[in-house]
């Protein structure tokens, strides 16, 4: 009875979204696992035009509670941008970029646990 | 707000004695216990309320109290506490119908808040018949203690975490938002079973503060703020037994 509202949680079922194939790659990193969980894949930024979306590549992640995806100026994320819960578990997974973050500050995708503040995993953009 | 405290204190202790003098029947005990939910948060309260009837026909009442409210939800949007960053106008009671700074607020999102608090309470109430009773009540001083909890503050678009939150430790009721910490109030209609028992229909409005301890948002003159709060409004019902 916490509370009314019905919470977002991670789907098991995996998701297959299409990378746009004339986006142009700008960044990419290999997801190395955090303290908190197991992770794999490569998350990779592509730009189009003026905007910019970050792609799971391959990935894959140990289940937990309330998983965003981040784009973080450090590996433990106090700034950072919230992309969103992580819609599934495993699969090749696409986030739209609000606005044209600072890829030199923001330099880390990450997979963590906002409830618990728990960095799940991390992959160094370059 | 120091003058209504001390004219409901001489209030309460003049009519006490006045009681003392009629006999023991004006004199009201009770223990209530309440459960609350709303769309953001939940609470228990346990409390003790010690009212004296009060006029002619002694329909009125009005007593002090103490109560133990718990109260806790999950991803808790706080915003901005500090009245002068918040409301337009900081005059105590009229603060309340005060507008809203709303470009001032940030949000402090607490993830898993949890708060403990023991206040100190004041009564009011009305029979309006031999069952049917109606009143409302609000914390004033106390203290709470609670879970700390990881944090995400979001100031004009940039997000930031805060890896510990904690509860506002010092309850005091000022009016509105010159509020700090976590208090209670109640709006209640009750129906009497019998001679002991009572149950309660609960308009619950809910007051929790949370502060942050690594960072702070920086407001536009400059100050820097730590204080955050959540507003809640609960229903419930609440069981009361008279001694």
């Amino acid at each position: 009875m916490i509370a009314c509202k019905k919470e977002k949680t991670t789907s098991t079922t995996p998701v297959m979204d299409t990378v746009d194939t004339t986006a142009q790659l700008k960044y990419r990193g290999v997801l190395m696992s955090g303290p908190y969980g197991t992770v794999m894949g490569t998350v990779k930024i592509y730009s189009k035009a003026t905007s910019y979306s970050l792609v799971l590549d391959s990935f894959a992640v140990s289940s937990g509670p309330d998983l965003h995806v981040y784009l973080s100026k450090e590996v433990q994320p106090l700034n950072f941008i919230d992309l969103g819960l992580l819609r599934a578990n495993s699969g090749t997974q696409v986030y739209a970029i609000s606005g044209t973050p600072d890829f030199t500050q923001y330099k880390y995708g990450l997979i963590h646990c906002q409830q618990y503040d728990h960095l799940f995993g991390s992959a160094n953009l370059q | 707000m120091k003058k209504i405290i001390a004219l409901i204190m001489v209030t309460v202790i003049t009519n006490n004695a006045f009681s003392q003098q009629q006999g023991a029947s004006r004199k009201i005990q009770f223990a209530d216990l309440a459960a609350t939910i709303g769309s953001s948060r939940g609470a228990v309260a346990a409390s003790y309320v010690h009212n004296w009837k009060l006029g002619k026909k002694r329909k009125w009442e009005a007593g002090i109290g103490a109560r133990l409210t718990s109260s806790f939800g999950s991803k808790q949007e706080h915003t901005t506490a500090p009245a002068r960053l918040s409301r337009t106008n900081t005059i105590p009671f009229l603060i309340v119908f005060a507008g809203q700074k709303t470009e001032n607020w940030d949000t402090l999102t607490v993830q898993r808040p949890f708060v403990n608090s023991l206040n100190f309470t004041v009564n009011f109430g009305y029979d309006f018949s031999s069952r049917w009773s109606g009143g409302f009540n609000i914390d004033v001083i106390g203290f709470s203690i609670g879970r700390k909890s990881p944090a995400v503050l979001t100031s004009n678009g940039v997000t930031r975490t805060e890896p510990t939150a904690k509860v506002s430790n010092f309850n005091l009721l000022l009016t509105g938002d010159l509020d700090y910490g976590n208090l209670n109030s109640e709006f209640f209609v009750k129906y009497k079973l019998n001679e002991r028992w009572a149950l309660r229909g609960v308009y619950q409005f809910l007051f929790g503060e949370y502060k942050t301890t690594t960072i702070k948002q920086t407001a536009p003159d400059g100050t820097e703020v730590d204080r955050f709060r959540i507003k809640a409004n609960n229903l419930g019902v609440g069981l009361s037994y008279s001694f």
